[in-house]
């Protein structure tokens, strides 16, 4: 990482100038691979080359990530429903899909404001194009690497109010935090930033729901991906939640978190996730 | 291309399905997308019975190259046509034959520009019915504003320009279909998505007070919930559409290709195939990327409204 740091400081263009930093379809991206297993179009010959690659390790990885992303839904739902929460910080924001967070925020309180945060320059254009709140709330966008939570809070400052409760929202992102850049500081951060009444969700792929499937697709990821992976066990996620009160029920494989229909409850997938709030 | 199938496990829930809309094609859809549909799922069909387009045009007594029109939904079907290639490619099941024809049946349906015949060329009349299908049209314009957001007097202008020869009737036809097409910006989809080159702004078509005129509507559409606008301003250097202008449109239906659109003096291209899609998804990407955001494009256009 500290390699690709000083190449973006010596290569930045000036503000103003031409050139799309980052943004290179010969090489498989996280985000239009997410898109691909999502069933979407906004992805290109060698994301779907990887993406297929990962099937072929582990071939219920599409209906996994549709499972996460009906997780990021519900627990949308349950944080603007039952714990009234009208702030959002959504870290890994993705290409668009159906039911996107201030979507689903907005249906239940229009006047809910999101901030999006992503460091790739086609999920920001997209966001910024699409992701567009209701007349009543705000929607916003930051141009960041989760792993700078300073400037993440600096920025999301703008339209969140940290005075009130935030949820913060960590959706199949971590596992592209080596432990050498450790993960837990970095939610550690965040959630010193957030009054009490706030809320931690988030999801993991699993080193320990069929582990050598997982290990495999994992290591082909590696392989055709700038973007490592790192799967964890049931154990190191419960760790991002220490000293919060998770909400039932609890730590599980994203289909069990509090699923709306039995066909919902029964998809395979491979993602610890959960659910907390701040004492 | 491949895609992924949505399957049961993830579409349940609040009753939405991860991707894509709700609605049902056969309702919401124009004539257009319902042809692709019904072409694609021909095409399914004969490949699966190992069926060569030569064998299946040659038993509707027409060609191979129809047999392609027709699996790209670039033309209408007869019905009886539809009958006979299910019938060799082994579909035998009532139901799904009665579907299938119904679907012909609905797609041969006229849309609203049926009227405007006499000003309408063909090629046109296709992106017609896949503008109206499209869940989301992206393009890229770098010489004039977009026809979906042209003013009265604008589209005027642009149409004279390319209609010398037109009389005074004809123009005020193609300005009356132009501005009944901006009909679909009333509806919540498509989301369109557009680029524009600050050049199409500076150049004041219709004179300044037209122009005038046509920038603060332009701000006005920018501001529909479904409607996003960035400027490429001068101040990008060199951008990466070297080519001109293009749009993508994409449709909700998980099965549809994205199609690119790309319009020429007496004609147009449209292409599916997945290669080319990439292509030029990537240059829209990069459009995207390098133009100013939403929020500084809505700032530059009412700098650009004092100027002119």
């Amino acid at each position: 990482m500290a390699a690709e740091a000083s190449r973006a400081a010596d290569e930045a263009p000036e503000p103003g100038s031409a050139g799309a930093p980052d943004f290179d379809t010969s090489v498989a991206h996280i985000a239009r691979v997410y898109n691909y297993w999502l069933g979407g179009k906004d992805n290109f010959a060698a994301d779907r080359a990887a993406a297929e690659q990962a099937m072929a390790a582990y071939p219920d990885i599409a209906l996994s990530a549709r499972a996460n992303r009906a997780f990021l839904r519900r627990a949308v739902y349950f944080l603007a429903g039952e714990a009234g929460i009208r702030q959002f910080l959504d870290i890994g924001t993705g290409i668009p899909s159906a039911n996107n967070t201030h979507e689903v925020a907005q249906a239940v309180a229009p006047e809910s404001r999101i901030v999006y945060v992503d460091k790739d320059p086609v999920v920001l254009a997209h966001a910024r194009a699409l992701l567009t709140s209701s007349p009543q709330g705000a929607t916003d966008y930051i141009d960041a690497d989760l792993r700078a939570t300073g400037a993440i809070l600096a920025e999301a400052a703008r339209t969140l109010d940290f005075s009130r409760p935030v949820a913060i929202m960590l959706m199949a992102i971590l596992q592209h935090i080596g432990d050498e850049d450790d993960p837990y500081a970095v939610v550690r951060d965040l959630i010193a930033a957030v009054p009490p009444g706030s809320y931690l969700a988030l999801s993991h792929p699993a080193a320990d729901i069929e582990p050598e499937k997982l290990a495999d697709l994992a290591s082909r990821l590696n392989q055709m991906m700038a973007q490592r992976t790192t799967v964890r066990t049931r154990a190191e996620v419960a760790l991002f939640f220490d000293g919060l009160d998770l909400a039932e029920p609890g730590i599980v494989n994203v289909p069990q978190w509090r699923p709306a229909s039995t066909e919902e409850a029964s998809s395979p997938a491979a993602l610890w996730c959960g659910v907390a709030r701040k004492p | 291309m491949s895609v992924v199938k949505p399957d049961g496990a993830a579409a349940a829930g609040l009753g939405q399905s991860e991707l894509g809309d709700a609605r049902a094609p056969e309702s919401a859809a124009g004539p257009t997308v319902l042809r692709m549909l019904l072409g694609t799922q021909l095409r399914g069909l004969r490949e699966a019975a190992n069926i060569t387009p030569d064998r299946a045009g040659y038993e509707i007594r027409a060609s191979r190259s129809k047999i392609s029109r027709l699996e790209h939904g670039r033309v209408s079907f007869k019905e009886r046509d539809v009958a006979d290639l299910l019938t060799l490619y082994g579909v035998t099941d009532a139901q799904q034959r009665a579907r299938m024809l119904q679907l012909a049946q609905q797609a041969n349906d006229q849309g609203w520009w049926a009227k405007y015949g006499d000003v309408l060329p063909d090629w046109f009349e296709t992106y017609l019915g896949l503008e109206q299908a499209a869940s989301l049209i992206r393009s890229y314009e770098l010489q004039f504003i977009p026809g979906l957001f042209q003013t009265r007097d604008y589209a005027r202008a642009v149409t004279v320009l390319g209609h010398r020869a037109a009389s005074a009737a004809e123009v005020d036809r193609r300005v009356a279909m132009r501005l009944e097409r901006q009909r679909l910006l009333s509806a919540p989809e498509p989301r369109v998505w557009a680029v524009i080159d600050e050049s199409a702004l500076r150049r004041p078509l219709g004179g300044r007070e037209a122009m005038r005129a046509q920038l603060r509507h332009l701000i006005e559409v920018a501001e529909l919930p479904q409607v996003t606008l960035q400027i490429m301003s001068f101040e990008r250097g060199g951008h990466s559409a070297a080519g001109g202008s293009f749009s993508i449109l994409r449709f909700a239906e998980p099965d549809l290709p994205d199609i690119v659109y790309i319009e020429q003096l007496t004609g147009a291209l449209y292409l599916d195939g997945s290669e080319d899609v990439d292509h030029y998804q990537e240059v829209m990407n990069s459009l995207s990327i390098e133009a100013d955001t939403p929020e500084e494009s809505g700032k530059l256009l009412r700098r650009i409204i004092r100027t002119i």
